[in-house]
């Protein structure tokens, strides 16, 4: 096994200082972890436009088991989205749609109360784009024990409108504590 | 200083729309490139989807993969010994203004092995026909790449765009 080890580097003093860093492309924004007592939905709002694309980077934990995680962008509760997803459970592998709805699937949830947890990692391309309808792009699955999901997906948001709101809220009952949504930018290539 | 994540490039097709969107005097100084795109046909093909032939260094051979893929409403899984098509992205019956969005992983693009390649693509429609695709690739070249080469099918709309980022390891 070849390890490196990092306290030996900074004795080195070859490990930059904080600021010396160049924080690269990808800038954290804001995290929502949710408390004791749970939460209906994770929000972010006033979401600045000069990045270039956003990345939330979640961790679920719902009220109920294989629950799918769903989003809706600048508050819009109108028919303005859909969802195309691959669900493979570790024997079977479907593909399904939804179209019109209310909502766009992100991810999917493990239950907390059963100590298992999911994830996705959810890509938003040129989110600030006002000659764009805004689509989704995300990795998630979730693990329970004996049962689970790979789930990747897409999502459609038919809006040209820059995203400068994100709820996202489990499908029914309530993020469990320790659930927690992260929000990155990308950076302007050039910026 | 430490870069870790950096933007290099970003190619926004105009008014017109382009056949390719090549980017070329690729750094060589990052240990992996990411590309991503949010791409939509030009054309009237009649077609949901359509797929983007993806080309290093103008080398048109020697490419190989699988993918497993999700329509909407069926799954598969195919493999090829011929295949550069390694995305997929939004086609002229998907709903408009619609555009696909994709991200091309290439690690160890310096190095003097055979490249291997991941990608994570989807189009989208607001109907059930739409694909999303999970490819393993590989480039059986010693080379370098300096060079990336995206060609639509038929060509790519105006507000597509193609993004490049290096990403560098602690080595």
């Amino acid at each position: 096994m070849a390890v490196v080890s990092l306290k030996y580097k900074s004795k080195q003093g070859t490990l930059t200082a904080p600021g010396d860093v160049d924080p690269g492309a990808m800038i954290p924004i804001a995290t929502v972890t949710v408390g004791s007592g749970g939460a209906s939905n994770a929000e972010f709002t006033n979401i600045p436009g000069y990045y270039e694309h956003l990345q939330i980077r979640a961790l679920t934990k719902c009220s109920n088991a294989d629950l799918t995680v769903r989003a809706q962008f600048n508050s819009d509760t109108g028919t303005n989205y859909a969802t195309h997803y691959i669900e493979a459970n570790g024997s079977t592998v479907a593909a399904g749609a939804v179209t019109s709805t209310t909502y766009v699937m992100v991810g999917i949830a493990a239950s907390g109360t059963a100590g298992q947890v999911g994830g996705f990692v959810l890509d938003v391309l040129d989110y600030s784009n006002t000659s764009k309808y805004k689509t989704t792009r995300t990795l998630s699955g979730c693990d329970n024990n004996g049962s689970g999901y790979v789930w990747p997906a897409s999502g459609l948001w038919m809006s040209t409108n820059a995203i400068t709101s994100i709820k996202i809220f489990p499908a029914s009952g309530t993020f469990q504590q320790y659930a927690s949504f992260a929000l990155y930018g990308i950076k302007r290539a050039g910026a | 200083m430490a870069y870790t994540y950096s933007k290099i490039a970003t190619y926004t097709v105009g008014s017109g729309g382009v056949a390719s969107i090549d980017f070329i005097n690729i750094p060589q100084t990052y240990t992996d490139l990411i590309v991503k795109f949010s791409l939509r046909d030009s054309s009237n093909t009649g077609d949901v989807w359509d797929w983007l032939d993806l080309t290093f260094n103008s080398n048109t051979s020697n490419y190989s993969a699988r993918m497993v893929y999700g329509t909407g409403s069926a799954t598969g899984s195919v493999s090829s010994t011929s295949q550069i098509r390694y995305a997929y992205y939004v086609a002229s019956t998907s709903t408009a203004s619609t555009f696909g969005n994709g991200e091309i992983y290439i690690p160890n693009y310096t190095g003097s092995n055979y490249k291997s390649i991941s990608s994570d693509t989807v189009s989208e429609n607001n109907a059930t026909a739409a694909i999303a695709t999970l490819q393993a690739g590989l480039w059986s070249n010693s080379s370098a790449i300096n060079s990336i080469s995206l060609k639509a099918r038929i060509g790519f709309a105006q507000y597509s765009t193609a993004h490049l980022y290096g990403v560098k390891a602690e080595l």
